[in-house]
C-alpha cells in the first residue's frame, strides 16, 4: 500500500455499499427501461464522457471523487466484474452483456481506473512507468471497446463473381444498408484438403474403428467441378476378403459412392475441408480512389476506416462456389484500442520483469 | 532435409536440454547449463530453419509444424525466466513439456500432413499457445505454494508469501500477453478484438481472479481469505484451459475446433 492512507479495512463497508446500490438500480432501470442499448453513448456523447473522465483524472479530487478512485473500491469493482464475467461464462443467454447492471460496473471501472491513473500521473516517478502502462493501457483500451463500440458498424455482404455489391447486413440490426464502399469480386479460390476414406456404420453413419480391414486408395480424382474421389481396395485381415472400387463424397451435382464390405459397414468418404479460400476484389469508395488485393481468413483488406474481412462462401458448392461472403468492419476507436493493447504489452512486460517486488 | 530427419536434431537437442537441466542442480556455476541449453537451441533451431527452407514457406502451416515452435520456445522463454528469476524448476518443466510436443511428433507423424484449418494460420497462434501454457507453469506453482501457506505454519506462510505474490506477477504477465495477441489475433482472423465468446469470457474471468488477489493483497486484507483466491483462480483456470469445451455454453464457440 505505497502511497494511500491506512484504515481502509474500515472504509470497504461503505464502498461496496455504494457499489451494490448502483447495480441494484441497473437492475431497476432494465426491468423499467429494457436492456442497455449501446446507441446511447454513441458520438458524441462518449466523447463528453472521455472529457469528463479525463478532467475528473486531471483535476485534485475533492473528497467525495476521490472516494471513487481508492483501491477498496477497485477490490469490490473487480469482484462484482468477475462475478458478472462468470455469470457470463456459465450462462452466455443471459444477456449480461447488454445489461445496464453491466454497464454501470463497467463505467464505474472506468472511473476508478482513470481516477487512480490520474492520481500517479500527477505525482509519477520513473518507477511508476509499469503501473501507468497497466492502468492508463487498460483503461484506453477498456474506453475504446466499451464507448467505442457504440460508434463502430459491421455487416455482411455477399458478393457474386464477376459483380459489384455495396449493400451490406448490418449484424446489429438486421437490417440492409447501403454502404460508402463497394466490392467487386473479381475471383473467388478456394483450396480443400483431399478428404479422408473412413469405414461407416451403414445404418447410423458413423465412423467406426475397424481393425481387421486394410484401406488402401489410389488413383485420387481431385478436379474442379468434380466431386473427389478414389479407387480403393480393401482387405480383411481375418477372412481374406477382397474388396474393390470407386469411393465418392459427391457434391451438390454428383451423387457420393460407397464401397459395401459388409451388411453392415461400408467404406466411405469424408467431406473435404477448406485448406484456404481467398477472394480477389476491388473496392470502390463513394469518395476516394479504389484499391484492389486479395482478402483471405486472417488477412483482411483495410480500406480508409473499413476492414474487409473473408468471412464465408456457398458451403455446398465449397470451391465451385460462385459467390463469396465478407465482414466490413468499421471502428473509428480501432487505433485508440491498439494503443490500450499495446500499451497492456509493455505493462505486462515490466509485471514480468519486477515481479511482485514492492 | 524433411521429418525423416527430425528425430536426430530431437533426439540431440533433448538430449543436450535434459543435461542442461542436469546441470543447472549439480553445479553452482551456470556456465554449464548456459551452455547446454544454447547448444540444445542451435540444434533444434537448425532444424527448423533447414525445414523452412526445404518446405520453402515458414514451417506454420501444420498442427506438427505448430508443435515445432512450442518445443522452442518454450525451453527459450522457460530459460529466460530462469535467468531472471532462478526458478530451476520452470527449466524442467519446459524441457519436459517440450520434450512430450517433441514425442507426439514422432508418434504421430501425420500431423506433419494433416493443415491447418484457415483460421488457425496465423502468426499468433504459436506466441499465444506457448505464453499460455507458461501461465500454467507460475499459476500451478503459486497454487501448491498458496495451500502450503495455508495449510503450513505461519512461519512457513511468512516465509512463501514474496514467492507467492512473484509468481502470480510472473503469471499474470504471460496470461496478459496471451489474451493480448488473442484480441490481436481475433482481429485479423474475425473482424472483432472482442466478442464474449465463451473462451474469452473465462479467460477475462481468470485474469479478473489474479487481479482480484493482486489488488487484495495491496488493500491489506485478511492474508487467509486472499490466499484463498490462488486456488479458486487456478481452478477457474482449468476451467477456462480444458474444461470450456463441456460447457453447455461451448456451443458455437470459435475456440471449439
Amino acid at each position: 500500500m505505497d502511497r494511500e492512507g491506512k484504515g481502509r479495512k474500515k472504509t470497504y463497508i461503505t464502498e461496496l455499499t455504494i457499489v451494490l446500490a448502483v447495480i441494484v438500480a441497473g437492475a431497476a432501470l432494465q426491468i423499467v427501461t429494457g436492456p442497455f442499448n449501446s446507441a446511447i453513448v454513441r458520438f458524441p456523447a462518449n466523447a463528453v464522457f472521455l472529457l469528463i473522465f479525463l478532467v475528473a483524472a486531471a483535476l485534485p479530487p475533492n473528497s467525495v471523487v476521490a472516494r471513487l478512485g481508492t483501491l477498496s473500491l477497485s477490490v469490490i469493482l473487480i469482484s462484482s466484474f468477475l462475478i458478472l464475467s462468470l455469470i457470463m461464462g456459465l450462462i452466455p443467454q443471459s444477456g449480461i452483456v447488454n445489461s445496464w447492471p453491466f454497464a454501470l460496473t463497467y463505467l464505474m471501472l472506468l472511473t476508478n481506473l482513470v481516477l487512480v491513473a490520474g492520481r500517479r500521473a500527477r505525482a509519477f516517478r520513473l518507477k511508476d512507468s509499469g503501473f501507468m502502462l497497466n492502468h492508463a493501457g487498460l483503461f484506453i483500451l477498456l474506453f475504446s471497446a466499451g464507448f467505442g463500440s457504440a460508434d463502430s458498424g459491421k455487416y455482411f455482404m455477399t458478393v457474386y463473381e464477376g459483380r459489384v455489391e455495396w449493400r451490406g447486413e448490418n449484424i446489429k440490426t438486421g437490417q440492409i444498408d447501403e454502404l460508402p464502399v463497394a466490392i467487386l469480386l473479381k475471383n473467388f479460390d478456394m483450396e480443400e484438403y483431399f478428404p479422408k476414406s473412413i469405414i461407416i456404420d451403414k445404418r447410423s453413419g458413423d465412423a467406426i474403428p475397424s481393425y481387421d480391414w486394410v484401406i488402401v486408395s489410389d488413383s485420387l480424382v481431385d478436379n474442379d467441378n468434380h466431386a473427389p474421389a478414389a479407387y480403393i481396395r480393401a482387405s480383411n485381415n481375418k477372412t481374406g476378403d477382397k474388396y474393390e472400387g470407386w469411393v465418392s463424397c459427391g457434391n451438390y451435382s454428383q451423387p457420393f459412392r460407397v464401397l459395401d464390405l459388409t451388411e453392415r459397414i461400408c467404406v466411405a468418404m469424408a467431406y473435404p475441408e477448406p485448406k484456404s479460400f481467398s477472394s480477389e476484389i476491388e473496392v470502390k469508395r463513394e469518395r476516394g480512389s479504389s484499391k484492389s488485393g486479395v482478402v483471405q481468413v486472417n488477412h483482411p483488406l483495410t480500406v480508409g476506416s473499413w476492414k474487409i474481412y473473408q468471412y464465408s462462401y456457398d458451403m455446398q458448392k465449397g470451391r465451385d462456389s460462385g459467390y463469396s461472403v465478407f465482414q466490413l468492419v468499421h471502428d473509428p476507436w480501432l487505433i485508440p484500442a491498439y494503443i490500450g493493447i499495446f500499451m497492456l504489452f509493455i505493462g505486462s512486460v515490466t509485471l514480468f520483469w519486477k515481479g511482485g517486488k514492492r | 532435409m524433411s521429418w525423416n530427419e527430425f528425430i536426430y536434431f530431437a533426439a540431440a537437442a533433448l538430449v543436450l536440454w535434459f543435461s542442461g537441466v542436469v546441470a543447472l542442480y549439480l553445479f553452482k556455476k551456470r556456465y554449464f547449463s548456459d551452455l547446454l541449453i544454447s547448444a540444445g537451441l542451435i540444434v533444434f533451431a537448425s532444424f527448423i530453419v533447414l525445414l523452412w527452407i526445404w518446405l520453402k514457406h515458414p514451417p506454420l502451416r501444420t498442427m506438427g509444424e505448430t508443435r515445432l515452435w512450442y518445443s522452442f520456445f518454450l525451453v527459450i522463454v522457460g530459460y529466460l525466466t530462469y535467468l531472471r528469476w532462478r526458478y530451476k524448476w520452470l527449466v524442467a518443466y519446459s524441457t519436459l513439456v517440450s520434450a512430450v510436443f517433441i514425442l507426439i511428433n514422432l508418434l504421430k507423424p501425420e500431423i506433419h500432413t494433416a493443415n491447418l484449418m484457415p483460421a488457425l494460420q496465423s502468426p499468433w497462434f504459436v506466441p499465444h499457445v506457448t505464453v499460455y501454457i507458461l501461465a500454467y507453469a507460475m499459476m500451478g506453482a503459486a497454487t501448491i505454494a498458496a495451500l502450503i501457506a495455508l495449510y503450513g505454519s505461519s512461519a512457513e506462510s511468512e516465509k512463501l508469501i514474496n514467492m507467492i505474490d512473484n509468481l502470480v506477477y510472473i503469471g499474470l504477465a504471460f496470461l496478459m500477453a496471451g489474451i493480448l495477441m488473442g484480441a490481436l489475433w481475433a482481429k485479423a482472423a474475425w473482424g472483432d478484438y472482442w466478442s464474449w465468446d465463451i473462451k474469452e469470457t473465462w479467460a477475462l474471468i481468470t485474469v479478473c481472479a489474479y487481479l482480484l488477489y493482486i489488488h487484495s493483497r495491496r488493500g491489506g486484507y485478511s492474508r487467509k481469505i486472499t490466499l484463498w483466491i490462488i486456488p479458486i483462480g487456478f481452478v477457474l483456470l482449468m476451467i477456462t484451459w480444458l474444461g470450456v469445451s463441456y460447457l453447455p455454453a461451448a456451443q458455437g464457440s470459435i475456440h471449439v475446433y
